[in-house]
């Protein structure tokens, strides 16, 4: 019991450091951006080519080197935030709303299909594999007591970027997203630089990603095409969506909701005989209802993001000054 | 040059069921001005029922019929369970999209718990190859390709001959104005969408037996090309999304036979993403507007 109540903590911190990149995008600066999943991915198969060693006969894959843990972490994110950067550059330039998600979906499925066809890059649907307890040894831990470790790493992690967010979204640089979100006329008429302010939080939330996608790796100690999938973002998207977008509190508690409550309660389903997908198939089905109930019904989210009101709304234009 | 025009036969086949796919999708969008995301589900359930009618009756065109009508009722009830209420509840374009990729998570995952998840083979005898000109297609192909056409002309007729044609220019142009004018959009949205589904259901019949075997994500992934077809002919204009499936159904063949099929679906979307880029509007218009919602 203890080992699975281990196992549920690592996944929902990794979890919400993935729904809390995904709000820098979505919910501050507004953009319905599908290529996430991707940055997720590009985290954890960077993170393992920087450190599972070379290729041996039947494998490909880049790199191959050998670093420590910390320092493939942070080279995957940087791989992370150039990938999100490039295309950012490409579809933030002058796409919005529904162009925009359609250009990210392509994006994402190019990387989908290099990643899991273009055998040189990360040795195509074999994936990657071989991460075992990074940083373990270290400190010389046995596998029980890692599992212990690899939870409290994940969760201070999580207390960090949480701590990251909370300045960020009361910094100029989160008001100014927000704004941007709001009425981007009015922000570019009072000297804002849309698109690169759009830049610079698509790639934030990309590396943010990355990031994530580095400790799932250290998790699943493998990655492969078939640990991960583009559409799975949905599920990241409820998550938000549930708990109240643009408001960290709330995706913290969108990330518990969608985490603990759908992911973990449909696991004590029985197992139907012959059947072996139908729980998993039955939160796919709860999951897309909760969207859309959720965008029909309760589009702010169970905690909505606090409205900033003008302290002084009854200011004479001519006593303003520039 | 032989091998050239060989290939281009098969583009042919591809092209009349991505044409068929995509001016379903485009109508949606035309009386919408939503981007249907779950429009690839409309295929699967009509490979589904397709394949269950066929086998209790045999009849591959007993089972044409079913797959139409299956993909004629799933897209009505979308459009009434779904994006119907939220057009009327003043949803944007935007939330519409997410509302509907959600729809279509439930529905592959409903069809993954009726069905499973594994691929179902579905084969129809094609028939021994002939060449036809300088084409070699099987006596199946032509089937698809000449029911393409006739469907195309159909739509053609209604379209442009009928009061119900009409209704639905008028809607998808401006439909407030048609509102006035004493149209009620709400039914022609969900008449389009009935329409659209009978056309998407009767391609992902076809597309199932043209690829063999189907399960409950390949429609979602052949929605991937539908969509760049559309984009590529301009969104909503049901003309030129045809011609714009031609022409990728032809790109994809011959990168597909010329690279690695595999990449197919990278290659779309390198088109999709330059068209929209370059010609957000469409490869066929010369509206001077650029798509900045």
């Amino acid at each position: 019991m203890s080992a699975y109540i281990v196992s549920i903590l690592t996944e929902g911190a990794i979890f919400g450091i993935m729904a809390l990149g995904l709000n820098v995008i979505w919910g501050w600066s507004g953009d319905f951006d599908l290529a996430y999943y991707g940055y997720i991915a590009v985290g954890a198969y960077m993170t393992l080519v920087l450190t599972i060693g070379p290729a041996t006969a039947p494998a490909h894959y880049i790199l191959g080197l050998q670093l420590p843990y910390p320092a493939a972490v942070v080279l995957a994110v940087l791989s992370s935030m150039a990938v999100g950067l490039v295309v950012g550059l490409i579809a933030l330039r002058h796409l919005r709303g529904i162009y925009f998600s359609i250009v990210t979906l392509g994006a994402v499925y190019v990387m989908y299909v290099l990643a899991g066809q273009y055998v040189p890059l990360f040795d195509g649907y074999n994936g990657l594999s071989g991460l075992f307890d990074p940083m373990g040894d270290w400190f010389g831990l046995d596998y029980l007591s890692y599992q212990w470790f690899l939870m409290g790493l994940c969760l201070v992690m999580f207390g960090l970027v949480l701590l990251f967010m909370w300045r960020l979204s009361n910094s100029r640089f989160g008001m100014a997203l927000r704004t941007l979100r709001e009425d981007e006329r009015a922000a570019a008429a009072f000297g804002r630089d849309i698109y690169r302010l759009k830049l610079k939080g698509y790639v934030i939330g990309a590396g943010v990603g990355g990031f994530a996608g580095a400790l799932f790796a250290a998790y699943l100690s493998a990655f492969n095409p078939s640990a991960w999938s583009p559409v799975e973002i949905i599920v990241l998207y409820a998550a938000v969506l549930v708990g109240g977008r643009g408001n960290i509190w709330g995706v913290v508690l969108g990330v518990f909701i969608m985490g603990i409550l759908v992911q973990e309660s449909t696991r004590f389903l029985p197992e139907v005989p012959g059947h072996p997908q139908i729980v998993l198939a039955l939160r796919g089905v709860i999951i897309g209802l909760v969207l859309v109930l959720f965008l029909r019904f309760r589009p702010q989210g169970l905690l909505p993001e606090r409205r900033y009101v003008d302290p002084q709304p009854k200011l004479e234009p001519a006593t303003q000054t520039a | 040059m032989n091998e050239a025009l060989l290939t281009l036969g098969f583009a042919l086949v591809t092209a009349s069921i991505l044409a068929l796919s995509a001016v379903a999708f485009t109508l949606e969008y035309a009386v919408t001005n939503v981007a249907n995301v779950s429009h690839g589900e409309i295929l699967t359930v009509g490979a589904y029922a397709a394949y269950l009618v066929h086998q209790r009756t045999g009849s591959a065109v007993a089972a044409a019929l079913a797959a139409a009508l299956a993909g004629g009722l799933a897209a009505l009830a979308m459009h009434s369970a779904v994006i119907g209420p939220f057009i009327r509840f003043g949803a944007t374009p935007t939330i519409v999209f997410i509302a509907t990729l959600g729809m279509s998570f439930m529905i592959q995952n409903t069809l993954v718990i009726f069905f499973g998840a594994a691929n179902v083979a579905y084969t129809l005898d094609p028939g021994a190859p002939q060449h036809i000109g300088p084409f070699l297609l099987t006596p199946l192909d032509l089937e698809i390709i000449a029911s393409a056409i006739a469907i195309t002309v159909a739509l053609y007729l209604v379209i442009s001959r009928t009061r119900f044609g009409k209704a639905l220019r008028a809607v998808s142009q401006n439909r407030e104005l048609a509102r006035v004018t004493g149209i009620n959009a709400t039914r022609v949205a969900a008449a389009t969408f009935f329409l659209a589904g009978l056309i998407a259901g009767y391609a992902g019949f076809i597309l199932a037996e043209s690829v063999g075997s189907f399960n409950p994500f390949f429609g979602f992934s052949f929605f991937l090309i539908t969509l760049t077809a559309a984009v590529a002919g301009g969104l909503g204009r049901a003309f030129g999304t045809m011609v714009g499936a031609v022409l990728v159904g032809i790109i994809l063949e011959f990168a597909g036979g010329y690279v690695s099929a595999s990449y197919n679906l990278a290659f779309a979307f390198a088109i999709l993403a330059i068209v929209i880029l370059v010609r957000p509007r469409g490869l066929f218009t010369n509206a001077r507007r650029t798509v900045f919602e």
